[in-house]
């Protein structure tokens, strides 16, 4: 036996083993420079409401023109799947448990909790949805984390006779989807970024840059776009945004890109996440390096996560929602569309259980599709840790 | 039926799994059977499977392409890039796309045959070298909203219910099973996946079908990411990531020897065909990602092991049995 197949021997099966090894890592992918396609129209967020934390939206407001409200009530148990970005964030487990929450107060079946398991995955939803489609689920509830990549198949799902109820992260050309569920007004969101930055870097501004999730995700998208929409008004004439990057949602990657920013901008003061992972990768990145004096870090997060961060003064303040309230009332609106209590049109009102009434609208953050808007923000800092 | 199965063990044992992947599919899923689902089970893997095509004749001439999803990747943002900038028509960009690919395949393919470097190394070169330059080119950019006719490419029915990309795939199929085992193209790649010395010796221009088959590979992964940009109507810098793992583990799974000069047409479809319908099962189920891989990772370690072990069994006993060509074993040096 000559040299070479001896060695042939043991490199074979190690490269198979090393290939699986691979498979199963996360990716870890630089990330640079700016903005995603922008995908919202106009704001004209300029009010100044401040220190406000109520949403401005017509929370409890009865519809003027679809007449009463109708309470959604159990009327049979359905079928339905639960997708959202990915499984593995924090928020989205607690999003499905409003969910469940939902279900089991309306006498139906939990809907599946399936998704990509990692949110850097842009097209691992497409064969989610075209599985829920396959197996002919009364409903389908969606955080979309594929731009428009979706669009053929929450077309198809509507071709079947099955709403696509977005919640989260809307689809962007609103393609095959019945109404989405806006946990807060996204203009509203980019406005009280504005107010954090200039709450945390003081009158005389400095130099900021936003981490987000993936370039193709709706939601943060929209936000961002709103933000800029209110930076280029005069009272935030002093906050400059140097960069924009992208962190997929993915601690590894959401870190490497917050150091990068670090590396790259040396004025830099703050750094805005609009997503529960970057927030925290970021505040974490920026204490292990020692950074938190100079570079603070704010945006989206989860109290919970973030606790430790406020306290040692890494996020001054910080905003979000509640996710499982977002996945209880998706949870009611699928439901009341699935069994034809309510229709997905303009002006329909609805009672939502223990949440209350709500109105279907158009939605003004886009250009086509209808909205139900949830609200409200809650502002988290030290005075209010929320946990 | 008997001397098939002891000719062709490694199929024989795939027709199996095969057949118990779908038996447990239909008591797992009652929408599993159906003819929209199995058009589906394909189309949602269609890149793949394109690509797995031709990476069966690199394994089998005793090289490999790691390069291939990085190419895909590649040849869409040139696409994406062309079209964006609105330099030239969109069908034209298409063209420069997928020669881009063949470009990155007959550079890789140069480097390996004129200097004599393990295609291993070459193309992991050429993995992170094409992935960067598609991530250059796109930025963190998401390039879509391309015209109708071309998403319908990805999306539509040509034939009946059948994608263009579906068809092109079972024709192509046909075509590249012809070629590997009918004519005289194939029986080279098999020699000199055996012994590229003896494949020299007897006069086989050994370089030149190296090359081909490189140039081959970048095409077609070129190709195949701008079908992927068509069906899913998007393109980043990072469309196919990490798809060549899921490629060459269906090339393996199917009885290809990873030293080369063994493996079939038909092996490699049975278990393209495994692949896709655990996945497809398993999702229909809605059983976890994790646990597919964790599934499709073992079927790819037995598939290495299993043959090896039982090589190493039949050798211990001195058995009457002549020794049947195994799936994975090493050939002769």
């Amino acid at each position: 036996m000559t040299a070479i197949t001896r060695r042939s021997r043991v490199l074979g099966p190690l490269v198979v083993v090393a290939l699986v090894v691979a498979a199963c890592g996360g990716d870890t992918g630089e990330t640079t420079t700016t903005a995603g396609e922008a995908t919202t129209t106009a704001a004209e967020a300029t009010t100044t409401a401040a220190e406000t934390t109520t949403s401005a939206a017509a929370e409890t407001t009865t519809s003027a023109a679809g007449g009463e409200a109708v309470e959604i009530t159990g009327d049979g148990a359905i079928t339905a799947t639960f997708l959202p970005k990915c499984t593995n964030i924090a928020v989205f487990p607690q999003a499905n448990s409003g969910a469940e929450e939902a279900a089991a107060e309306l006498g139906s079946d939990p809907a599946e909790f399936v998704g990509p398991a990692d949110c850097g995955d842009s097209t691992g939803q497409i064969e989610f949805m075209t599985n829920a489609v396959t197996q002919g689920v009364q409903a389908i509830m969606l955080s979309n984390n594929s731009g428009d990549q979706l669009d053929a198949p929450a077309q198809a799902a509507a071709d079947a006779g099955i709403p696509v109820v977005t919640w989260d992260s809307p689809i962007p050309s609103a393609t095959g989807e019945s109404v989405f569920v806006a946990q807060v007004d996204f203009d509203e969101t980019g406005q009280v970024m504005a107010e954090m930055a200039r709450t945390i870097l003081g009158d005389d501004g400095g130099e900021f840059a936003i981490l987000s999730a993936t370039p193709d995700a709706a939601n943060q998208n929209a936000w961002i776009a709103a933000m800029e929409e209110v930076l280029a008004t005069p009272e935030f004439e002093n906050l400059v945004l140097v960069e924009t990057v992208y962190g997929n949602d993915v601690a590894e990657d959401s870190v490497t890109a917050a150091l990068g920013l670090v590396d790259s901008h040396p004025g830099l003061e703050l750094i805005m996440a609009p997503t529960t992972v970057g927030i925290v990768a970021a505040a974490q990145a920026m204490e292990q390096e020692g950074l938190c004096e100079t570079i603070k870090v704010s945006g989206l997060g989860l109290p919970e996560e973030m606790a430790p961060y406020v306290e040692s003064g890494c996020a001054p303040e910080f905003a979000l929602w509640s996710f499982v309230d977002l996945g209880y009332l998706a949870y009611y609106v699928a439901y009341g569309i699935a069994t034809e209590q309510i229709v997905a049109e303009e002006g329909a009102a609805f009672v939502a259980g223990r949440m209350g009434e709500y109105e279907i609208t158009a939605d003004p953050t886009r250009e086509a599709g209808l909205r139900v808007l949830m609200g409200p923000f809650s502002k988290y800092n030290a005075e209010n840790p929320g946990t | 039926m008997r001397d098939w199965a002891t000719k062709h063990r490694w199929e024989a044992i795939l027709i199996v799994v095969l057949a118990a992947t779908i038996v447990v599919n239909v008591a797992l899923s009652p929408f599993y059977l159906g003819f929209g689902n199995f058009v589906n089970l394909f189309w949602l893997s269609i890149e793949k499977i394109i690509v797995v095509v031709v990476m069966t004749f690199v394994i089998i001439n005793g090289e490999i392409d790691l390069s291939v999803a990085s190419v895909m990747g590649f040849s869409a943002a040139v696409t994406a890039t062309l079209y964006n900038g609105d330099v030239v028509p969109f069908a034209v960009a298409i063209l420069i796309g997928i020669a881009a690919g063949a470009i990155a395949g007959l550079l890789q393919g140069l480097v390996i045959t004129r200097f004599g470097l393990p295609s291993l190394v070459v193309t992991l070169a050429g993995l992170i070298g094409f992935r960067g330059a598609a991530r250059v080119l796109l930025e963190d950019r998401s390039v879509g909203d391309f015209p109708e006719w071309f998403e319908r490419i990805g999306q539509q029915t040509l034939v009946g219910p059948f994608p263009i990309a579906l068809v092109l795939f079972f024709v192509g199929l046909v075509v590249a099973w012809v070629i590997l085992e009918r004519s005289a193209f194939g029986r080279k790649v098999y020699v000199i996946g055996n012994s590229a010395d003896v494949a020299r010796f007897s006069g086989i221009e050994v370089n030149s079908v190296k090359l081909r088959l490189f140039v081959a590979s970048g095409t077609v992964a070129g190709l195949a990411g701008i079908l992927f940009a068509a069906r899913v109507g998007a393109v980043q810098g990072t469309l196919g990531e990490t798809y060549e793992l899921d490629i060459i583990t269906m090339v393996l799974l199917g009885g290809v020897s990873i030293f080369g000069g063994s493996g079939s047409m038909l092996g490699v479809v049975l278990a393209l065909f495994t692949v896709l319908n655990i996945r497809n099962g398993l999702g229909l189920a809605n059983i976890d990602g994790i646990i597919q891989t964790g599934v499709i990772g073992l079927l790819l370690i037995g598939s290495v092991l299993v043959p090896n072990l039982a090589r190493r069994y039949r050798l211990r006993r001195p058995a009457p049995a002549s020794p049947a060509s195994g799936a994975i074993a090493p050939g002769p040096p």
